[in-house]
């Protein structure tokens, strides 16, 4: 640039601009840069938001080993209170003793009271604070550890042991030790199991007690008769007992494992699998996890299966509970040592190879791995807010960690993937986010509520589209322009309807009127098309004079009487109809001519009032008037000069629209069809109103579905923030986002080549 | 627009008439009157059209002569609130006749409009629009069909090779030869041009008036033109409109050099208008 500017003569005053005229001009343009620049900020700020949201749902736990505990040396066992403050050692003997975890100093010692007999087996349950002592005369007593905290005047809180026994219950063989002990408390039963030698190997026997609980809340147990469990083995291997209490899982050193179960006095072999196929493979490390239904198997060799137990349909037809392989098989880094469950969820914890894993059972996911302390871990206890575990190392010594996990059932095969839950009879895609019980598995698939997302708008926009881009053809280019005046901003009122007024209207009206009208309705619709098509054919074979008596754009008029004599028709056939195609025979025997019955029964598929038919229905009335404006605007922007010039080569009105207005307009009615689209895919309150909002995967009509939208408006208020379920609702309006994102990116994309194929100058 | 340099009779060239082979009264328009809405617009005209000659219409800016022309096949009936008195005749059918369909009418009167109107599609589509919606789907067929007009509208040679190009890439003065193409291409008896040149520079223009000359040999021309020598360089008869009505209809030559009402000649010597 030459810097050299030539001043000449200064324009005279009349031609200069005036100061204001030109700050407003600088300053307008900042402002509209300002907005622009803010709008794009404003939506990459929402979408950094929910991925700052949906982040730590994919982060691993984060364990850090804490200081160990020092323990008195020949500890077997040990429990923790809830804070994990005060820990106690079990000793062979069947003494307690209660330290602080923070300097191993000691809180209190407890011994099994003077004069019940020699103590020979030991187990601490933590989780229920209970301790079980194994007597040498065959009998068990109960010990209940409960840790009472109170507050000091100066604020300083104190955990304060309490110490229950129960006298001893007579469960094994009269006069045979006891060697290992196990008990579980189900909802009106107790079970004790214990082992005792036998001159075979051991052998197992069991007592039950039924416990009834009076409106007093005082428990009347009535206790059993003790019973062998398994008396045909020879030597029992892994015992486990689900609390349940209704069966026991036994494995045998063969590698073959046995589920017995019944009620009262007795247990029968109902089953008997091998963990590991081929003979000779026995599980080296077996547990159960938290709900006990499912068991994790470790081999020698080092490969992980889980067991479950889940329906299984017998060639009787009958479904019974059995166990079963749930899981592929996972290799381990080296022989399997150990399984412990977590307190509170489905996590456990796995020794394998001196490596430590934190698995989550659900998902299959390594939460942590890390390096396991030497020798084999007696005793692993999880805190029961999953925030802590313990072990107790073979040294006698008690190693901690501290354990950061929020989302430990969250993965992307949590979310995307089939999974076989506890319970189900194959894996499947489910969202079903909470429950009443703590045992609970979430499972948060987001997979049927895409799937319903999708579902839903199809069946809106295949009501809507067909209505509202034929409404805005005819409305545009053959409607009177006098009435067109009074259609077009008719439905732009329409289209402010708010959509929980359309969603009141849908659930509390629309859907008992439809569910008690259906094959009526349905014929209307089936005949409306054929109807009209006839009427326009009988209509183009009238001689000309009375053809041209119609004038132009009023010839709806024509058609008005044909759709209404279509539907009185359909109304007053609809009951013979429904006889003579939908009539079935009920469960009672009798014949019934109902359509939803015989919807049931002949294609086997669900039938709720509230429906994907009333959704598409009334979410087609919040799009049509979206769709009809914006299709309408682009075909009547078609240049007039088009139309005239096809007319004008002697094709008729319809062809000139067909080829040469609808091209024309393309653009602008993909335009029309996408907003429609994006409309259909965030409605929220008429899903949430007029479905049953339940999260199933079927294309039937006749049911309802569950939106990712509809999920969020549902969900969220219950959800508490931070959590996994939280966050998954997050993760939900992730996916709405990208998937509008990436539609409205392809419409757009098309809608350019098509605009740039049919531009006109 | 070409602009009107006032041209006086003498400085005008006049084709001699041609000879006329077919009906003398081929379009008859009688006592036509036509008013949109209250305004009327034609008044009481009266001219017959002969078989394969070239009529101009001329007059100033509003005279009625492209509504007079647009009436012709009807398409003033797209308009609202329209009426008409008297008739239109061609070969002696009243084009208002209820038993004609206004469609088969424009089928048999093609026009080009003032301003070229290509659709948004190929050069070939374009020229065979009206093939196809008749039925037409030989692709034989609409390549000859294709072929011909264009070469008729003497364009073929500058599109022959991207008869698959969309339309609207054409220079102004090829679309309006497409629009001619196109106009001819189901061979319609009588062809209306409004203006066809109004747009268009003048070599194009000279291409259009040659185009014009070996039309008439197979179509009726009725040509609506601002350009006094335009219409005296193409027209075999002339019909001069003032303020909706017909004031004087005679061959060009006699309408150009020896105009029988004052009006004419005050028109054509460019004292007003």
């Amino acid at each position: 640039m030459d810097d050299k500017v030539v001043t000449g003569t200064p324009p005279e005053s009349r031609f200069q601009v005036a100061r204001g005229t030109l700050l407003a001009d600088v300053w307008m343009g900042r402002l509209i840069r300002l907005g622009g620049v803010g709008v794009i900020a404003a939506v990459i700020g929402m979408l950094l938001f929910l991925l700052w949201q949906v982040v730590p749902l994919f982060s691993g736990a984060e364990v850090t080993p804490q200081a160990a505990v020092a323990l008195r040396p020949g500890a077997v066992g040990f429990g923790e209170d809830e804070s994990g403050e005060v820990v106690y050692a079990a000793h062979p003997d069947g003494t307690l003793r209660f330290v602080k975890a923070s300097d191993g100093s000691s809180v209190t010692d407890w011994s099994p009271p003077a004069g019940s007999p020699a103590v020979t087996a030991v187990r601490v349950q933590s989780r229920e604070g209970q301790v079980l002592l194994g007597h040498a005369d065959g009998s068990v007593s109960s010990v209940t550890v409960s840790f009472k905290v109170s507050f000091a005047s100066d604020g300083r809180r104190s955990v304060e042991p309490e110490v229950k026994s129960e006298p001893p219950r007579q469960v094994g063989e009269k006069g045979r030790a006891v060697t290992e002990v196990w008990a579980v408390r189900a909802t009106n039963t107790r079970l004790f199991v214990v082992r005792q030698a036998s001159p075979r190997g051991s052998e197992l026997r069991a007592l039950r007690l039924a416990e009834r609980r009076g409106l007093g809340g005082r428990a009347v147990v009535t206790p059993g008769e003790p019973f062998a469990i398994a008396p045909d083995v020879d030597d029992v291997g892994q015992v486990l007992v689900p609390s349940t209490a209704d069966s026991v899982l036994v494995l045998l050193p063969g590698g073959e494992v046995r589920a017995y179960a019944g009620e009262g006095d007795r247990m029968d072999l109902i089953q008997s699998f091998r963990p590991f196929p081929g003979a000779g493979r026995a599980p080296s490390a077996a547990g159960l996890i938290f709900g006990d239904v499912s068991a994790v198997f470790l081999s020698a060799e080092g490969e992980q299966r889980v067991w479950a137990i889940h329906p299984v349909k017998q060639s009787d037809g009958r479904s019974l509970r059995r166990w079963g392989e749930v899981r592929e098989p996972v290799r381990l880094p080296g022989p399997g040592a150990g399984v412990w469950a977590a307190a509170g969820n489905k996590c456990y914890l796995l020794a394998a190879g001196g490596e430590l894993q934190l698995r989550n059972l659900t998902t299959g996911s390594v939460r942590w791995q890390g390096e396991a302390p030497p020798g084999s871990a007696r005793q692993v206890v999880f805190s029961r807010n999953y925030d802590r575990m313990s072990a107790l190392a073979a040294d006698g010594s008690l190693r901690r960690w501290k354990i950061e996990d929020h989302h430990p059932d969250s993965s992307w095969s949590a979310f995307f993937g089939r999974i076989w839950y506890e319970g189900a009879d194959g894996p499947a895609f489910v969202w079903q986010s909470s429950s009443g019980s703590d045992e609970f598995e979430a499972k948060y698939s987001l997979v049927p509520l895409i799937y319903g997302t999708v579902k839903g708008t199809f069946y809106a926009l295949l009501f809507a589209l067909p209505i509202a881009l034929l409404a805005a053809v005819y409305v545009s280019q053959f409607l009177r322009p006098d009435l067109r005046l009074i259609v077009k901003p008719l439905m732009e009122v329409m289209a402010s309807l708010p959509s929980v007024v359309l969603g009141f209207l849908a659930g509390l009206w629309l859907a008992p009127v439809v569910d008690a009208n259906l094959v009526p309705l349905l014929c209307a619709l089936a005949a409306l098309a054929p109807a009209g098509l006839a009427s326009g054919w009988i209509w183009s074979r009238l001689p000309q004079p009375v053809r041209r008596r119609a004038r132009p754009g009023l010839e709806f008029l024509w058609l008005a009487p044909v759709v209404f004599l279509c539907v009185c028709a359909a109304w007053s056939l609809g009951p013979s109809v429904e006889s003579a195609l939908f009539t079935v025979t009920d469960p009672s025997g009798a014949q019934v001519s109902d359509f939803r019955e015989w919807w049931r029964v002949s294609t086997g598929l669900a039938y709720d009032a509230r429906n994907s038919l009333v959704v598409g229905f009334v979410m087609g009335f919040a799009v049509i008037p979206v769709v009809f404006t914006i299709a309408e605007d682009a075909l009547s922007n078609v240049p007039a000069a088009l139309t005239s010039g096809s007319l004008a080569l002697g094709a008729s009105r319809w062809q000139t629209v067909w080829r040469v207005v609808v091209p024309t307009a393309v653009s602008g009615i993909v335009s029309a069809v996408m907003i429609g689209f994006g409309r259909a895919v965030g409605e929220t309150m008429i899903v949430v109103m007029a479905t049953g909002n339940t999260a199933v995967m079927e294309a039937n009509p006749f049911n309802g579905m569950r939106t990712l939208s509809a999920n969020i408006a549902v969900e969220l208020p219950e959800a508490p923030a931070g959590h996994t379920h939280f966050r998954a609702l997050f993760l939900g309006a992730c996916c709405l986002f990208l998937l509008t994102f990436i539609l409205n990116t392809l419409a757009e994309v098309l809608r350019q080549r098509l605009r740039e194929r049919y531009k006109v100058v | 627009m070409p602009t009107m340099t006032a041209p006086t009779p003498a400085r005008i060239k006049v084709r001699p008439a041609a000879e006329n082979d077919g009906r003398k009264d081929f379009i008859s328009i009688r006592d036509f009157g036509f008013w949109y809405g209250d305004k009327k617009a034609l008044d009481g005209m009266t001219l017959d059209i002969p078989e394969r000659q070239v009529v101009a219409f001329i007059g100033p800016s509003g005279c009625g002569k492209s509504t007079l022309l647009r009436n012709l096949n009807r398409m003033n009936d797209l308009i609202d609130g329209v009426r008409h008195e008297g008739d239109i005749l061609i070969k002696g059918r009243s084009i208002y006749d209820p038993g004609l369909e206004v469609i088969s009418l424009r089928r048999r009167v093609g026009m080009v409009f003032q301003k070229s109107n290509p659709f948004p599609k190929s050069i070939f589509e374009n020229v065979v629009y009206a093939l196809r919606v008749v039925g037409v789907t030989d692709r034989g067929a609409l390549e000859e069909a294709c072929e011909t007009s264009l070469r008729k509208a003497a364009l073929w040679d500058e599109v022959k090779d991207r008869l698959d190009d969309n339309a609207l890439g054409l220079s102004g003065g090829q679309m309006q030869r497409l629009c001619i193409a196109r106009a001819i291409a189901n061979r319609p008896e009588i062809l209306l041009m409004d203006e066809p040149c109004s747009a268009l520079d003048p070599i194009a223009t000279g291409k259009i008036e040659e185009l014009i000359h070996e039309l008439k040999v197979q179509f009726t021309i009725v040509i609506v033109t601002h350009s006094m020598q335009q219409a005296a360089r193409v027209s075999d008869r002339t019909a001069f409109f003032y303020l909706g009505k017909l004031v004087e209809y005679d061959t060009t030559e006699k309408i150009f050099m020896n105009p029988s009402q004052a009006q004419t000649e005050a028109y054509i010597s460019g004292r007003f208008g």
